[in-house]
């Protein structure tokens, strides 16, 4: 019997050292330790064997057989191991091939400048208002202060409808609905689509413009520049340089032209600051105590600001590009590189 | 408004240099839009001798010099013939760049050696065509001096962008009145000597305003004994630096005057008035009238026009007539400086389209008190120039004098509202720099009278204004306001806008901004009938051309064509969609709705890359499976497709419109081959609209969530034949009908036809997923439910189980 073990043990280690495959090596578990292997059938003959005899004999199963367990074991391993080298050995993707992808859609550049000014507004506690393009003459201009035949009507060529209705040529008129709509304290932004008679590289027909209003109890004209500041920051970076300067709308006064540093050439001059070294941006001031005085507001008691921009400049300005028709031409060539 | 550097400095002496002046002028509101500095980078280009002249040897036409520039001799080569030793001429010395970038370099001219070249007019940009080299007057200054400055040329362009409200700018005094007051100097008015002959004005000539409300004030001036001459060389240089051509002597003094002070002039051949009066009457209806232009020109009454004693001589404040004007022969004047009332002159000038200097100023107003000044300088420079005798005292009508009464005036509101903290004698010291007068007022107020050129001052926010230009808006403080909250969260209607607006970018779609304006006939390129509501366009008056000149009613037609048009670049495979108002008018009211809407256009192949997934087509269910998405995200309740009723531009066969409940919220569909063809498409072409408005109102914005199953599931197929008409929906509508919380899902996963099914039929397969929310399903449940299911599905849609 023990003699029969020793041989078992001997043969089955070298089988064991002989298989590289795990086939094989699963094989020899089956032969050897399975429900009907050789060792399984020895140890069934310990039966037989003196009461005696059969603890020693019995140890020495378990030990041979603890033995080959463990050779399988170890072997099976690296069996696995070479396994996984030959697979990687031969397994070869071209990973330059351009992968599976989800076609990637894009938003309009002006709808991605109005939905960033529109949340850093939101940050600053303004609100969205909206109002309609075919305005009314009374909104869009005399309650702006801009009295019939007054010259500055030829700041904005205007398309007419009919019925002294208009094609809005600025956001402005929200302001007035805004202003007769609710009482002070007024924080809004108005996001919308104007329309001027007036077309070439510079000048679209149709473009966009944002307008804000802000009119509490002591707002000063310093507060707009903050407020400016503080936008033009977030929307070019936080060391743009800002500048105020003396400008003229009917509905604002003291009103302003807003510049800031050239993002193109930092200042130093060039062809798109026409050497100045300063992009204007919007156009802003104090309301006008005209424009109160049509809303029913008590100018005596109350201050605001205004500001207006024009999103396709600063979308060309952000983006770098030149030619505002590009924005309007939908080539999706231009468009999916937003 | 355009100026010159050395104009403004002979009115206010600033020490600035030109690009000094340029910041200072923009920080004023004075925007300087462009300069050019005239000389510039021309110091090469110096006053020198020719010491030396003698024939070149090799060439006839040319000549060798010896040229002095008062360093060194130079040896110069000249093909010029106009001048002699010993002239003083222009050098442009080796390293010059003159206009044209034509640099001077060293050269050798048919054998002999040229150090520079001797300049003509032309070549320094001077004139547009000049006969030979300059020669300057002996002794014009040291040699080696730069020509420009010689020459008094050296100056700077500046091209002013004046806002409407600042008339008093649209002349050289407004500007240096503007940059003395910035910088607290004095201003030196132009000088006017009048020297007067013994003959009375009004003994002459007479003047009659019938409407005062038009003229509120005429004053005019008679000059007898003058002579036509062309202008002396420095005023002609003057006017051609801002950009008036030279006519002359007398047109050019009015036009000179017009831009020193802002008063536009207008001087009659008086020999040529008949009687040698003038009346200011509004012009008849239909009168006709020729102007300087050579136009003739049919008057209304609103019109203002001077006439003589028998027609018009004028169209008041925007140009003189054909019949009275200065001709060389003119020896007696009469100069004429009125004010016009300001939208009388605009009327007048836009229903003529006459666009003029003297136009522009009188619309936006002038100084009404500077009327007989401009006239008096106007006058003596015509007598310096012109010769002649002037009469004794101008005449002056001036029926629409108004007292000016003072503003009240508060500092301490002006530092309030700008948010500074100046003194108030800073403040009042800034109005009276700016020649306002000022009173004190028993209430701590000041009484502040602006000077009468500005007439946009009227309240005491403009000088408000006036205060933070001169004080410097670089001066004022950058604070954030002190106020009370009242944000609130955006709108539903900006909140879904937006949500939308990013599901259909990551369904792969591309963003387009099209025109709100079409083509009259675009509606009609639809197939839409007659009737339809959106062949009612509102329509432009003044379109820019006829394809923007009605507002859109459907954005289709816009994104059809946009379409097409990025498919001639190539760009086959697309995927494009628009958000955007519509403009419908609504009956009985003014204002039309403008409600948003929602296209979408899809064509070209799916998503194929051409290596590892094939380059199908797309089709209706690409479509159909963005707009699902959306109803989905939306939570829009109650869906169903349905086939009647289509718009006409929808391929009947595969399209459909969408309802929610009852309510059509839009459509969805291929689009009618003619409508493919009218916007010149080639393939396919898959559409969808959708009513942001109804789906903002239908969108649930309550979600109740429930927890998923922990229990085993289990899944049956049913394969069925059904009649090629069987609407899948109805299979599914079907088995959903048992109603049993066991069915989980219900998946259509085969539509079949060809081998084994029968013409007319398709064959489709379900599979059916059951479960239970709370224990693990028995297989005679399963069973059971499943017999139920298949059952019905054989009962009441007949169909063949496979
Ligand atoms: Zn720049």
């Amino acid at each position: 019997m023990r003699e029969q073990l020793e041989q078992l043990k001997s043969g089955a280690l070298q089988a064991i050292a002989a298989s590289s495959s795990v086939e094989a090596l699963q094989d020899i578990r089956i032969n050897l330790l399975g429900r009907k292997g050789e060792l399984t059938a020895l140890m069934k003959g310990l039966g037989t064997l003196d009461a005696a005899e059969r603890p020693v004999v019995g140890q020495l199963v378990n030990s041979v057989r603890d033995e080959i367990e463990s050779a399988l074991v170890s072997a099976l391993e690296s069996a696995q191991q070479n396994v996984i080298a030959a697979r990687l050995q031969t397994e070869r993707i071209d990973t330059s091939l351009p992968g599976r992808r989800a076609q990637k859609g894009t938003k309009h550049p002006v709808s991605l400048v109005i939905e960033e000014i529109c949340s850093i507004f939101a940050g600053l506690g303004f609100s969205v208002a909206e109002g309609p393009e075919i305005e009314h003459d009374w909104y869009n201009f005399e309650a702006l202060n801009f009295p019939p035949e007054h010259p500055a009507r030829d700041m904005q060529d205007t398309f007419f409808v009919e019925n002294s209705l208009l094609l809005r040529t600025h956001t402005s008129p929200v302001q007035i609905r805004t202003m007769l709509k609710q009482k002070p304290p007024v924080r809004i932004i108005a996001p919308g689509t104007v329309y001027r008679c007036d077309s070439d590289a510079t000048h679209s027909p149709m473009f966009h413009q944002i307008e804000g209003l802000m009119v509490d109890s002591k707002v000063t004209f310093g507060d707009l520049k903050g407020i400016l500041t503080v936008f033009t920051n977030q929307l070019f970076g936080q060391k743009t340089g800002v500048r105020l300067r003396p400008s003229y709308f009917p509905f604002t006064e003291p009103s302003a032209e807003v510049d800031i540093a050239c993002v193109i050439c930092g200042g130093k001059g060039c062809r798109v600051c026409k050497n100045s070294g300063w992009l204007e941006i919007l156009g802003a001031g104090m309301v006008d105590p005209e424009v109160y005085r049509h809303v029913q507001y008590d100018a005596e008691n109350i201050s605001g600001f205004a500001f207006g921009m024009g999103i396709e400049r600063i979308a060309m300005l952000k983006y770098g590009i030149s030619d505002m028709r590009l924005l309007f031409e939908n080539d999706v060539r231009f468009l999916r590189q937003f | 408004m355009i100026v010159t550097y050395n104009w403004l400095k002979e009115f206010v002496d600033f020490e600035a240099n030109p690009d000094e002046l340029a910041a200072l002028l923009t920080m004023l509101g004075l925007e300087v839009e462009s300069m050019e500095k005239l000389g510039d980078g021309l110091d090469d280009v110096v006053v020198a001798l020719v010491e030396e002249k003698r024939q070149h040897p090799n060439a006839d036409k040319l000549s060798l010099c010896r040229v002095n520039n008062g360093t060194e001799v130079l040896d110069v080569v000249c093909g010029a013939q106009n001048f002699k030793q010993g002239d003083t001429v222009v050098l442009a010395q080796t390293g010059a760049i003159l206009p044209g970038d034509f640099k001077i370099k060293r050269s050798k001219i048919r054998g002999e050696e040229s150090c520079g070249m001797l300049c003509s007019d032309k070549e320094l940009g001077l004139a547009e065509e000049s006969a030979g080299i300059i020669v300057l007057t002996p002794g014009i200054a040291p040699l080696g001096t730069p020509v420009f400055t010689a020459l008094g040329l050296k100056d700077t362009i500046f091209e002013i962008g004046l806002t409407p409200n600042r008339s008093d700018c649209l002349s050289l005094i407004g500007i240096a009145r503007d940059i003395a007051a910035k910088l607290d100097i004095k201003i030196n008015y132009p000088s006017i000597s009048l020297v007067e002959g013994p003959e009375k004005t009004d003994a002459v000539i007479g003047v009659t305003i019938k409407d005062p409300e038009l003229c509120p004030r005429y004053a005019a001036r008679y000059i007898s004994g003058c002579t036509i001459s062309p202008s002396p060389q420095w005023l002609v240089k003057r006017l051609a630096a801002i950009g008036i051509r030279s006519i002359n002597n007398v047109v050019d003094v009015t036009n000179l005057i017009m831009m020193e002070l802002g008063q536009p002039l207008h001087a009659f051949d008086c020999l040529r008035l008949s009687g040698k009066r003038i009346v200011v009457r509004a012009a008849e209806e239909g009168e006709t009238f020729t102007t300087l232009d050579n136009q003739q020109r049919t008057l209304t009454a609103a019109d203002l026009v001077i006439c003589d004693a028998e027609r018009p001589v004028a169209l008041a404040g925007v140009m003189g007539g054909l019949n009275s004007e200065i001709e060389a022969s003119t020896t007696s004047i009469l100069l004429e400086s009125a004010f016009f009332k300001p939208a009388a002159i605009r009327k007048t000038a836009k229903r003529h389209g006459l666009h003029t200097e003297s136009s522009h100023r009188f619309e936006r107003g002038i100084d009404i008190d500077g009327v007989v000044r401009a006239l008096d300088r106007a006058a003596s420079l015509i007598v310096e120039l012109a010769g002649g005798v002037l009469a004794e005292e101008a005449i002056d009508q001036y029926p629409g004098k108004i007292e000016r009464t003072p503003i009240t005036f508060r500092p301490e509101k002006a530092n309030e509202l700008i948010g500074i903290d100046l003194d108030r004698n800073v403040i009042l010291d800034i109005l009276s720099r700016l020649e306002c007068q000022i009173t004190q007022n028993n209430d701590g107020s000041a009484g502040v009278l602006p000077p009468s050129y500005r007439i946009d001052i009227e309240r005491e926010i403009d000088l408000i204004e006036e205060i933070a230009r001169l004080n410097g808006y670089d001066k004022i403080p950058a604070t954030m306001p002190v106020a009370r909250v009242v944000s609130d969260r955006p709108t539903r209607h900006q909140e879904i806008e937006k949500q939308l607006r990013n599901l259909l970018v990551n369904c792969g779609m591309t963003e387009v901004i099209n025109f709100s304006f079409t083509a009259p006939d675009a509606a009609g390129k639809l197939l839409l009938s007659d009737s339809d509501p959106r062949r009612f366009a509102i329509k432009l008056a003044n379109p820019l051309v006829d394809e923007q000149s009605v507002m859109k009613t459907t954005l289709l037609p816009g994104l059809l064509e946009t379409t097409a048009r990025n498919i001639n670049f190539r760009s086959m495979d697309l995927k494009l969609f628009e958000i955007r108002r519509v403009y419908l008018p609504r009956e009985g009211e003014d204002m039309p709705r403008e409600p948003l809407c929602i296209v979408g256009a899809v064509t070209g192949s799916r998503d194929g890359d051409g290596w590892s997934r094939p380059n199908e087509p797309v089709d209706f269910f690409d479509v159909k499976g963005i707009v699902e998405s959306l109803l989905d995200f939306l939570d829009v309740g109650g869906i169903s497709w349905v086939t009647d009723n289509l718009d006409p531009y929808y391929h009947p066969g595969k399209s459909c419109r969408i309802l929610a409940g009852r309510d059509c919220i839009g459509s969805v569909g291929e689009l009618h081959p003619s409508v493919q063809k009218n916007f010149a498409l080639e393939k396919p072409v898959f559409c969808f609209e959708l009513d942001f408005e109804k789906l903002v109102k239908l969108s649930r914005t309550k979600k109740t969530i429930g927890a998923p199953s922990r229990f085993p599931d289990s899944s049956r197929d049913i394969a069925m034949l059904v009649p090629e008409e069987l609407a899948a929906v109805k299979i599914t509508d079907c088995i959903k009908a048992v109603k049993s919380k066991e069915v989980e899902q219900v998946q259509i996963f085969d539509v079949y036809r060809g081998k084994g099914v029968p013409d007319g039929f398709k064959s489709i397969a379900v599979r059916i997923r059951y479960r239970s929310i709370e224990r693990t399903l028995a297989e005679e449940e399963i069973v059971a439910l499943h017999k139920e299911i298949v059952t019905n599905l054989v009962d009441k849609l007949q169909v063949t189980l496979r």
